[in-house]
C-alpha cells in the first residue's frame, strides 16, 4: 500500500509545487493591492480573504467579487491569477488521472489488492499454477464443490478471461510467473488454510521449477503436477510426497485397459469423470489391427501400453526423424487416403488420430471412415474450443487433452484415498474386476455415482465416535437406511457401499460386512447423492445413529431417558446438528 | 553541482530562516511578528514538504515528519490569527498573538531539527 502512495507523490510533486506557488504569489498579490470598501475607504484585504477568493477562483467556482467590488486593478490582477490558478489545478489533476492509468500503477494495485484477500482468506483453498483448458476445468470443477482456487498465469488475457466465466464461487487470480518464490508465497502457500498446489502449466520446467520451490517453502503441503514426459515425471517424483498426472500416459493406459478389461476401464472412468454423469456401459473394442497415427508423445505411450496386449498395431508418422520409431512404420501424411491404405485401413479394427493438431485429427478420420465405414475411431481433442466440432462428429471415443487431467485432479482432490485405491485395483484380474462393477451397479442403480470419504473422528464423525467408545460398530450397520418405527421393522439399506477402508497404514479393499470400526479409520463410499446425504446425517446426529443401531425408538430429552431407562450411551448426550454438508 | 540537492537544501534552510524571522520578537508586540513572513513561511514550509516525499530511506522518512510537523504548526497559528482578526474581528494582542507566536515556535524547533538532519546527511556523504 505504501508503495502506491509514493509512486503517486513522486509523480505528483510538479504540479503540487506548481500549484503551492501560484497560489502564494496570488494571494500575496490580493492582500497588497488595495481594494476600496462601499464608503470610498481604502481597505486592505487580509490574508483571510484573499486566500477565500483565490481558492474559489482557482476550484472556477466564482462566487463574485467579496466582500466589495473590486478596483480595476485588483481586477487586473484578478484577470492574471484567474488562468494561472485554474491551468495549474487542470494539470494536476491531470497528472493525477495519468499516475492513475498508468500499468506499473495498475499492476502494484491489483497485486496488492490479490495478496490482501488472500492473507483475510479463511476458508480453504487450492493454488492452481498455469490456467489453459485444464485449468479452465479444473477450476470450474472446484468452484461448483465450494473450494475457493487461487489461480496463476503469466498471460494476462487468461487472467482478464477469469473475470467473464461465470462461476459459483469466485476464484482469486494473478498474472505473474508461478515459478517464483514471492509469487507463491503470496499466494498464501505458507497459510493454514491451503489445501493443495496444483501445477498444471503446458512447460514441465515450469512445473518442476514450482514443485521444487513449493516443496523448499511448505514441504507438507499436497502437490499434484502434471508432466508430459516421462523424465520430468520421475524427477517431481523423486522429492516429497508428490503425485504426477501425465496426461499421455494416463490416456494411454486408460486405452488398453479398455482392450483388456473394460470393467477396469469402467471403474477408472466412473471414478474420475466429471460429476453429473451416469456410469455408461463399457466400449467394445475388438482386438485385431489398429492403427496409430502421429508418433509423438501420445502414439509413443500408447504403443508401450498397447504393444503387451494381443493387438497388431501400424504406426503412420509423417515425420521421419523421429525417435524410438518402430520398425515397420508407415512414415507418410495419414491425412492422406493413400497413406491409410497401405497401413491397411480396410481390414483394421480400430483407428486413433493422435497428432497435435485438431484439424488433422479430424480430417484423419473422416477419411477413414470413408474407406472403413465400421472402423472404430478414437480421436484425440487438443483444444477446448474445437469441442463443438469432435462431439458433433461422434466419434466411438474421444480424449479431451484438457479434461483428462482435470477430472483426475479433481477427484484426488475431492476424494484423496482413490489414488491408493485405483493404485490396488490396476492390479486386478479381469473377473475381480467385473465383480467390483457389478457391485457397484447393483448399489448405484441408474443414478448418478457418486464417491466420497470419510475419517471417523470427533470433528468430522461425532456421533459414530461417540458411539464407538460404548459399543462395538460393524460395517454393515452403518449402512442401514432409516428403520420405520412401530411394527413394520422393515430396514432398508442405503444406496452405498464401502469400496476401500484405510486404517493407519493398512489397505482393506472392500471391506467385509462384519468388520468393527474403529476411531482414526478413513472409508471410501460409492453410492447415490441420496445416500450421502442420508450417510451425512446418520453419522452427525446421534439420535439418528442411535435409532438405526438399537432399531427401535430412543428418547432424547434428559427426563424422558431417565424415567424410561433407555439409554445406548451412559453419558447426556446432547442434539447434534448436521454438520456434514455435501455441497453447497 | 546537483542541482536537485541545491533546490533541497535551498527550502529547507529558507523554511527555517522564515519561522526564525517570524518567532523573532517580543510575544506580546504585534509590530515585532510580520504577517507577511508567516505566509512566507507556510508557503516554504508546504513546498518543502512536499520535495520530501518520496524518500523511501529512514532519513527521508524522518525528514518528511519533521516538515510535516513544521506544516502542521504554522497551519495552526495562520487560523487562529485568521479566526481572531477576521471572525471576532479583533487586533492581534494579548492571549491571541501568544498562542500564534508559540505555535511558530513549536514549527521553528521542528525545522531546526530538519536543518540538523541535512547537515548530519551533508558531513556523513564523503564526496
Amino acid at each position: 500500500m505504501s508503495n502506491l502512495i509514493y509512486i503517486l507523490f513522486r509523480r505528483l510533486r510538479s504540479p503540487m509545487i506548481l500549484l503551492i506557488l501560484v497560489y502564494a504569489v496570488s494571494i500575496t498579490g490580493f492582500v497588497i493591492i488595495p481594494g476600496v470598501d462601499d464608503n470610498g475607504q481604502t481597505w486592505q484585504m487580509s490574508f483571510f480573504h484573499a486566500f477565500y477568493f483565490v481558492s474559489f477562483m482557482g476550484t472556477t467556482i466564482g462566487f463574485g467579487e467579496i466582500p466589495y467590488a473590486f478596483t480595476n486593478a485588483q481586477r487586473f490582477w484578478a484577470l492574471i491569477t484567474m488562468y494561472a490558478t485554474v491551468i495549474s489545478w487542470l494539470y494536476g489533476i491531470g497528472v493525477l488521472l495519468s499516475v492513475f492509468q498508468d500499468s506499473v500503477f495498475l499492476h502494484q494495485m491489483k497485486t496488492n489488492s490479490f495478496s490482501r484477500r488472500i492473507r483475510n482468506l479463511r476458508e480453504p483453498f487450492y493454488i492452481i499454477c498455469g490456467y489453459g483448458d485444464t485449468g479452465v476445468q479444473l477450476a470450474k470443477s472446484l468452484s461448483s464443490e465450494g473450494i475457493i482456487s487461487v489461480i496463476i498465469d503469466p498471460s494476462p488475457e487468461r487472467i482478464n478471461e477469469l473475470e467473464s466465466e461465470d462461476f459459483l464461487i469466485p476464484p482469486l487470480g494473478l498474472c505473474a510467473d508461478a515459478s517464483q518464490s514471492e509469487i507463491l508465497e503470496m499466494a498464501g502457500i505458507k497459510q493454514q488454510n491451503c489445501q493443495g498446489i496444483v501445477t498444471i502449466a503446458n512447460d514441465d520446467t515450469v512445473n518442476l521449477t514450482v514443485a521444487v520451490v513449493a516443496q523448499l517453502l511448505n514441504p507438507k503441503l499436497r502437490l499434484i503436477a502434471r508432466a508430459e514426459t516421462p523424465e520430468a515425471e520421475a524427477n517431481i517424483l523423486s522429492f516429497g510426497a508428490n503425485e504426477v498426472i501425465n496426461p499421455f500416459e494416463t490416456f494411454a493406459f486408460r486405452l488398453s485397459l479398455a482392450l483388456q478389461s473394460s470393467s477396469l476401464y469402467c471403474l477408472y472412468d466412473w471414478t474420475t469423470c466429471a460429476s453429473g454423469a451416469t456410469m455408461n456401459e463399457p466400449p467394445i473394442l475388438a482386438s485385431g489391427n489398429w492403427i496409430i497415427c502421429g508418433f509423438g508423445r501420445f502414439g509413443g505411450a500408447l504403443y508401450e501400453h498397447l504393444d503387451d496386449s494381443d493387438v497388431k498395431l501400424s504406426i503412420i508418422e509423417p515425420d521421419r526423424q523421429r525417435r524410438d520409431l518402430p520398425s515397420g512404420s508407415i512414415i507418410g501424411r495419414p491425412t492422406e487416403a493413400p497413406t491409410l491404405k497401405k497401413a491397411g485401413i480396410e481390414e483394421a479394427s480400430g483407428i486413433i488420430a493422435g497428432t497435435d493438431n485438431d484439424a488433422n485429427n479430424l480430417s484423419i478420420l473422416l477419411t477413414a471412415s470413408e474407406l472403413n465405414p465400421d472402423i472404430f475411431r478414437i480421436a484425440r481433442q487438443n483444444e477446448d474450443k474445437n469441442s463443438h466440432l469432435f462431439q458433433a462428429a461422434e466419434f466411438e471415443m474421444l480424449m479431451q487433452r484438457g479434461s483428462i487431467v482435470a477430472n483426475t485432479i479433481f477427484a484426488l482432490i475431492r476424494t484423496p484415498m482413490l489414488g491408493d485405491f485405483l493404485r490396488i485395483v490396476s492390479r486386478f484380474k479381469k473377473e475381480k474386476a467385473g465383480e467390483v462393477i457389478s457391485r457397484m451397479i447393483g448399489v448405484v442403480e441408474d443414478d448418478v455415482p457418486k464417491l466420497w470419504e470419510f475419517q471417523v473422528t470427533e470433528e468430522d464423525t461425532p456421533a459414530l465416535y461417540k458411539t464407538i467408545q460404548t459399543r462395538q460398530t460393524t460395517v454393515r450397520e452403518i449402512f442401514q437406511g432409516e428403520t420405520l418405527h412401530g411394527s413394520n421393522h422393515r430396514e432398508k439399506s442405503l444406496s452405498a457401499m464401502p469400496l476401500f477402508m484405510k486404517r493407519d497404514d493398512s489397505n482393506v479393499l472392500l471391506p467385509e460386512d462384519e468388520r468393527i470400526i474403529r476411531v482414526g479409520d478413513r472409508f471410501l463410499i460409492c453410492g447415490t447423492q441420496g445416500a450421502h446425504r442420508q450417510m451425512n446425517n446418520l453419522l452427525s446426529n446421534i439420535n439418528l445413529l442411535e435409532n438405526i443401531l438399537s432399531g427401535e425408538e430412543i428418547p432424547t430429552g434428559i427426563l424422558w431417558r431417565w424415567m424410561t431407562g433407555k439409554n445406548l450411551s451412559d453419558e447426556k448426550v446432547p442434539r447434534e446438528s448436521t454438520k456434514k454438508e455435501d455441497s453447497r | 553541482m546537483n542541482s536537485e540537492k541545491v533546490v533541497f537544501a535551498f527550502f529547507i534552510v529558507l523554511a527555517l530562516t522564515l519561522n526564525f524571522g517570524f518567532f523573532l520578537g517580543g510575544m506580546d508586540n504585534a509590530e515585532h511578528h510580520n504577517i507577511y513572513e508567516l505566509f512566507a513561511a507556510i508557503v516554504v514550509s508546504l513546498i518543502s514538504t512536499v520535495l520530501k516525499v518520496g524518500d523511501r530511506t529512514h532519513l527521508g522518512a524522518v525528514f518528511l515528519a519533521t516538515s510535516l510537523v513544521a506544516d502542521l504548526q504554522l497551519i495552526a497559528a495562520a487560523i487562529v490569527w485568521g479566526v481572531v482578526a477576521n471572525v471576532y474581528n479583533e487586533p492581534l494582542s494579548g492571549h491571541a498573538l501568544a498562542t500564534v507566536v508559540s505555535l511558530s515556535g513549536g514549527a521553528l524547533l521542528a525545522n531546526i531539527i530538519s536543518v540538523i538532519l541535512l547537515i548530519s546527511e551533508t558531513v556523513s556523504v564523503r564526496k
